[in-house]
């Protein structure tokens, strides 16, 4: 048992159910209000019975399922969460990988005999320790795969019964080593990491259980499919040699500054701020790098703390620019009492943007000039000179067959 | 984005992209790439990461090729494949097929 794969299934509902327990078994909608121009983001299970489906219109949700509960889409909160819970699991393991909100993979190998425990108990304590510090149903499943703990959990998720179980439903379930084949035969194909359209294809030829994958010939697949025909066929059968992909650790420059002398006003605090942003734009960590965000705070006499965030529309590598857009932010400010030193704080590092404009989004105008020039050059050239990249038949598993040019203007 | 093959244009003033190059390879008794000639000299193929094949429009110019994504010395990768109807070896980055709800033969939303 190598790997675990945790899941909180239909985490947006989930987080919402914890908050307000009059919601449980009501159907649920997230992405706001009914009369909203926007698209459904997720919706319970209830819901999903009533033929509502994310990404259709909050309207057309309405008029499917009239009793819905309609909840606003609190994006900033399921990340904090999802995030919490990957914190919570790297207190526990050395690798955690990110797949998506509510959904980790994770390395656990030595870890059981490391607590003297059985694999079968040490994830039910790994999964009940997740589930009662976040109050959310956690799900988790374990094998010597990364596909195999996926798919066991997605199992779980899914509500499928797995062969032995008895009693309640499960949480938790390990694959024993070696008989991963045999376990995922039973699933559905749309446990396979591919793209939707596949799994519907997969389907329209009649296959719908893993088992039935697996027992094709490998070419049959590789024909149809091209790469992940031959990926899908190898997962089916148990052969998984990924490895986890843990997210890089976010860069994080800290600098504070003390002032001279107890201040409140804007000057001296534009001051110390600009000795700050100087000092972290100054770290050889950032060097060729840009930041998207800078979080400014003032410690106060009386040990209280008053904290402001930037977000820049464009990520700066400038000290000069940050302060010009905290300078709007400081000029409203009210202390509640003399700060005593600033602090700035960089996070969202990225590569230093280049400021292209896309040739076509120029306006109306700029157009029309620019088609004009375009057939001029055509015109005393005689033949086609500028082209457009067309998709021909994208489908195709020819490479040849699926892009074409074509002449602009034609 | 491919570069353009500068083949003629064809019906509907199409020119397609993506036109395999041929290319000189040594192959060994199983079929598979050995050595590949790359930038004036042949290089060993380090390592086969992944093969498929793809067979179609049997009803009309057949097409059956094994493609190979195989890493070169010096850590090179290409996409090669064999051609199994008129043979030879040929260079072709392969972009894999995008299904869309309109693709003939995807069918409709499976409940």
């Amino acid at each position: 048992m190598d790997f675990a794969c945790i899941q909180v299934p239909w985490f947006a509902i989930a987080i919402a159910r914890r908050d307000d327990p009059r919601l449980a078994g009501r159907p649920v909608v997230v992405g706001g209000s009914p009369e909203e121009h926007a698209e459904v983001t997720a919706c319970s299970a209830e819901a999903m019975a009533a033929g509502v489906a994310p990404g259709m219109s909050l309207r057309r949700a309405l008029a499917l399922c009239p009793g819905a509960v309609f909840l606003p889409l609190a994006a900033s909160a399921i990340r904090a969460e999802a995030e919490r819970l990957a914190e919570l699991l790297r207190e526990r393991s050395p690798l955690v990988e990110e797949a998506g909100d509510g959904h980790l993979h994770c390395e656990i190998r030595g870890l059981p005999a490391l607590a003297g425990l059985g694999p079968a108990a040490y994830l039910a304590q790994l999964q009940e320790g997740l589930a009662g510090a976040t109050g959310l149903p956690v799900l988790a499943g374990a094998a010597t795969t990364v596909f195999a703990a996926h798919a066991a959990c997605s199992a779980l998720g899914l509500g499928f019964r797995v062969a032995g179980e008895r009693g309640g439903p499960r949480q938790a379930i390990v694959i024993a080593p070696g008989r991963e084949r045999e376990f995922l035969a039973h699933l559905p194909v749309e446990v396979l990491p591919v793209e939707p359209a596949m799994h519907q294809r997969l389907r329209l030829f009649g296959i719908e259980r893993l088992g039935q994958l697996a027992g094709l010939p490998l070419s049959a697949l590789q024909a149809q499919f091209g790469p992940a025909g031959r990926r899908a066929w190898e997962l089916a059968n148990g052969r998984d040699d990924a490895r986890l992909q843990p997210a890089p650790a976010a860069l994080r420059v800290r600098e504070e500054v003390d002032l001279p002398a107890p201040a409140v006003s804007l000057g001296a605090l534009l001051a110390g701020s600009e000795a700050a942003l100087g000092r972290a734009f100054g770290n050889p960590e950032l060097q060729g790098r840009a930041v998207r965000i800078v979080t400014w705070w003032a410690g106060l006499e009386d040990g209280a703390r008053v904290s402001r965030r930037l977000a820049f529309r464009e990520p700066t590598a400038d000290p000069r620019h940050a302060l010009f857009v905290l300078r709007a932010k400081l000029e409203t400010l009210r202390l509640p009492a003399p700060a005593v030193s600033v602090g700035v704080e960089l996070n969202g590092a990225c590569s230093e943007y280049a400021h292209q404009q896309l040739l076509w989004a120029a306006g109306q105008g700029r157009r029309r000039e620019l088609d004009e020039a375009i057939a001029q050059l055509h015109a005393r050239a005689g033949a086609a000179q500028v082209f457009r990249i067309v998709e021909v038949q994208p489908w195709s598993r020819i490479p040849e067959r699926q892009l074409a040019l074509v002449a602009y203007g034609s | 984005m491919v570069t353009d093959p500068g083949a003629s244009a064809g019906a509907r003033g199409l020119r397609f992209l993506n036109r395999p190059r041929g290319l000189a390879v040594e192959a060994d008794a199983a079929g598979e790439p050995r050595a590949i000639a790359w930038q004036g000299r042949f290089r060993r193929v380090a390592a086969i990461h992944d093969r498929w094949r793809i067979d179609d429009e049997w009803w009309r110019e057949e097409v059956a090729r094994i493609y190979f994504e195989v890493e070169l010395e010096g850590g090179r990768r290409l996409t090669v494949f064999r051609d199994l109807v008129g043979g030879g070896w040929f260079l072709q980055p392969y972009r894999a097929p995008v299904f869309t709800a309109g693709t003939p033969g995807a069918g409709g939303r499976i409940p």
